[in-house]
């Protein structure tokens, strides 16, 4: 990342080399894998009930059942919902245990 | 939302299907759902992250040439905001001379490791702080109390990580107690919260402070900040107390909360998201009794609004930080007043009837707080703004004058305090200060700081 100066000024020139303020990134864990498909799977929503969620992600649901023959899909209350509760270990050993393919997390504004 | 997930270790992006903010209001229109559902689907099958690397990818060193020192200082800004990296006020182009010019005030090695930044994730170091202040126009010997408010910052009990994303507009605000205060040219007096060319330090270090919260937290309007004003983001808040004002038997606000010896130079963070000029001195012929008093309720009044930001501290955080001078701190002290008295007053008289709770629809943000201590409050009439006295936050600062007091608004689940290191050479680094920016003035009222 660096800018060169003007090509077209001839003499000396002033090089000014500074740090890059924004620190270094680490990953540390990856993304759980995606499904190779929705068909025939079990899916569950985990919803802080904030933001419209509660028209949002019912929805949602409607849409993967139509859209999706054999699909699971949880109710949306199936897992404790509010922002104080569903970053929780226990809500996501609750996730887990369920079986679940893959989660959908809304709302955040 | 980008970066909301980097501080979990996670890279800084995820699978995520954004919409304008109306579809989130009461009564909105939902069917851009429908519409977008694709890409709902895909995030669950296909998205992959752009970030696939393990590990720390170091930052690299920036380049910039142009035919005079002015134009290269021009680029080097401007090449600063096109990386979302400034914040429009001119920046001082953290080269290897000036970051390690700073990194002289550090007691700690450069490559020590502070924490991660949320939400972004970027990793903090001494040097990165080193880097923010030279950006931010510091000085070595700031950097002590910069790397203390950074530690006490990434402290989980601060609320950090929350805060900001948040859209509250939360600001830190740190005090700072002991000697250093007044050594290194932080303002305890007139304009205190200000611009002052006499008592620089306090807005260089607040300014790193927010650099750091935007560069390596990712805290850009709108994208890792949902600030809705971002009020006093600029500098935030860094003063110290004026101690050399306290009355005779009122403790620092050092020792009362934190439990640091007197004398020994701390700081306090805590966040704010509100801030307001109290008027409290009388206008006619209050005796110092009735002035006193009357000063107190309209405080306290001013406290007694339905707002919730106070919820995040209710149990262990703070309702908010009461500034009052030091002329005002001993006239009250002379009537007996204390800083215990005055939080118990503060407290009693700050509760807000059930019935405004209601009609603002306040008990709903009680009854979903994730602290019990908070949803059995709720049940308390009048109700109390905080859970005790003791969170109240009382310092003395400000300019020499009775007339006004000052309230920061809290939005702070903790109060957090850290004791400071500093290098053996910070005397040295004192001198060098005096000797490019003069004695040191004296503090307010004319006493010369201790």
């Amino acid at each position: 990342m660096s800018e060169d100066g003007d090509s077209r000024i001839i003499g000396p020139m002033v090089t000014l080399e500074f740090h890059d303020p924004s620190g270094a990134i680490e990953v540390k864990q990856h993304f759980a894998p995606r499904v190779t498909s929705l068909q025939g799977k079990r899916i569950g929503f985990v919803s802080n009930d904030q933001w419209q969620a509660f028209r949002m992600l019912p929805l949602l649901k409607k849409l993967l059942e139509a859209d999706f023959p054999g699909i699971e899909v949880l109710p949306i209350d199936a897992f404790p919902q509010g922002n104080a509760v569903i970053g929780s270990e226990e809500t996501a050993a609750q996730v887990k245990q369920s079986g679940v393919d893959a989660v959908v997390i809304g709302n955040a504004a | 939302m980008t970066n909301a997930v980097a501080g979990l270790g996670l890279a800084p992006d995820a699978a995520m299907v954004t919409f304008p903010i109306e579809m989130f209001l009461p009564g909105s229109d939902i069917s851009p759902v429908e519409a977008r559902k694709r890409e709902f689907y895909d995030g669950l099958t296909r998205w992959r992250s752009a970030f696939a690397a393990d590990g720390a990818a170091e930052a690299p060193m920036i380049r910039v040439q142009s035919a005079s020192v002015e134009e290269a200082f021009s680029r080097a800004n401007d090449l600063m905001l096109t990386n979302r990296w400034g914040d429009g006020l001119p920046l001082w182009p953290p080269t290897r001379e000036r970051v390690d010019w700073i990194l002289r005030g550090a007691a700690q090695p450069r490559g020590r490791r502070v924490g991660i930044f949320p939400p972004r994730g970027g990793v903090t170091t001494i040097e990165t702080c080193a880097i923010a202040l030279a950006m931010a126009g510091g000085r070595p010997e700031y950097l002590p109390v910069l790397i203390a408010a950074v530690d006490a910052f990434l402290d989980p009990e601060s609320g950090s990580a929350q805060l900001q994303a948040a859209s509250g507009s939360a600001f830190p605000v740190v005090i700072v107690n002991g000697p250093i205060g007044a050594q290194i040219r932080l303002n305890a007096g007139f304009g205190c919260l200000g611009p002052d060319p006499q008592r620089p330090a306090g807005a260089s270090i607040g300014r790193a402070l927010r650099l750091l919260q935007q560069n390596v937290g990712g805290a850009l309007p709108g994208i890792g900040t949902m600030a809705n004003y971002g009020g006093v983001r600029y500098t935030n808040v860094v003063f110290a107390e004026d101690e050399a004002n306290l009355p005779m038997g009122w403790a620092t606000h050092a020792t009362e909360r934190h439990a640091h010896a007197p004398g020994q130079n701390s700081i306090s963070l805590a966040f704010a998201n509100g801030a307001t000029n109290i008027r409290r001195r009388g206008a006619k012929r209050e005796t110092p009794e009735e002035d006193a008093l009357q000063g107190m309720y309209r405080m306290a009044d001013f406290m007694r609004v339905p707002n919730m930001p106070g919820l995040a501290g209710y149990e262990h955080g703070t309702p908010g930080i009461l500034m009052i001078p030091g002329v005002v701190a001993n006239t009250m002290a002379g009537l007996g007043w204390t800083k215990a008295s005055i939080r118990e007053f503060l407290w009693e008289h700050s509760r807000i009837p059930a019935e405004h709770l209601r009609r603002a629809g306040s008990p709903a943000w009680i009854e979903i707080d994730s602290s019990k201590v908070v949803r059995e409050s709720i049940a308390l009439d009048p109700w109390p703004i905080t859970a005790s006295p003791d969170n109240f936050i009382v310092v003395v600062a400000g300019g020499g004058h009775p007339t006004n007091g000052y309230w920061l608004q809290g939005y702070s689940p903790g109060v957090v305090g850290r004791v400071l290191e500093l290098p053996s050479t910070f005397d040295a680094l004192l001198a060098e200060a005096e000797r490019d920016l003069g004695p040191v003035t004296p503090g307010p009222g004319g006493r010369p700081p201790r």
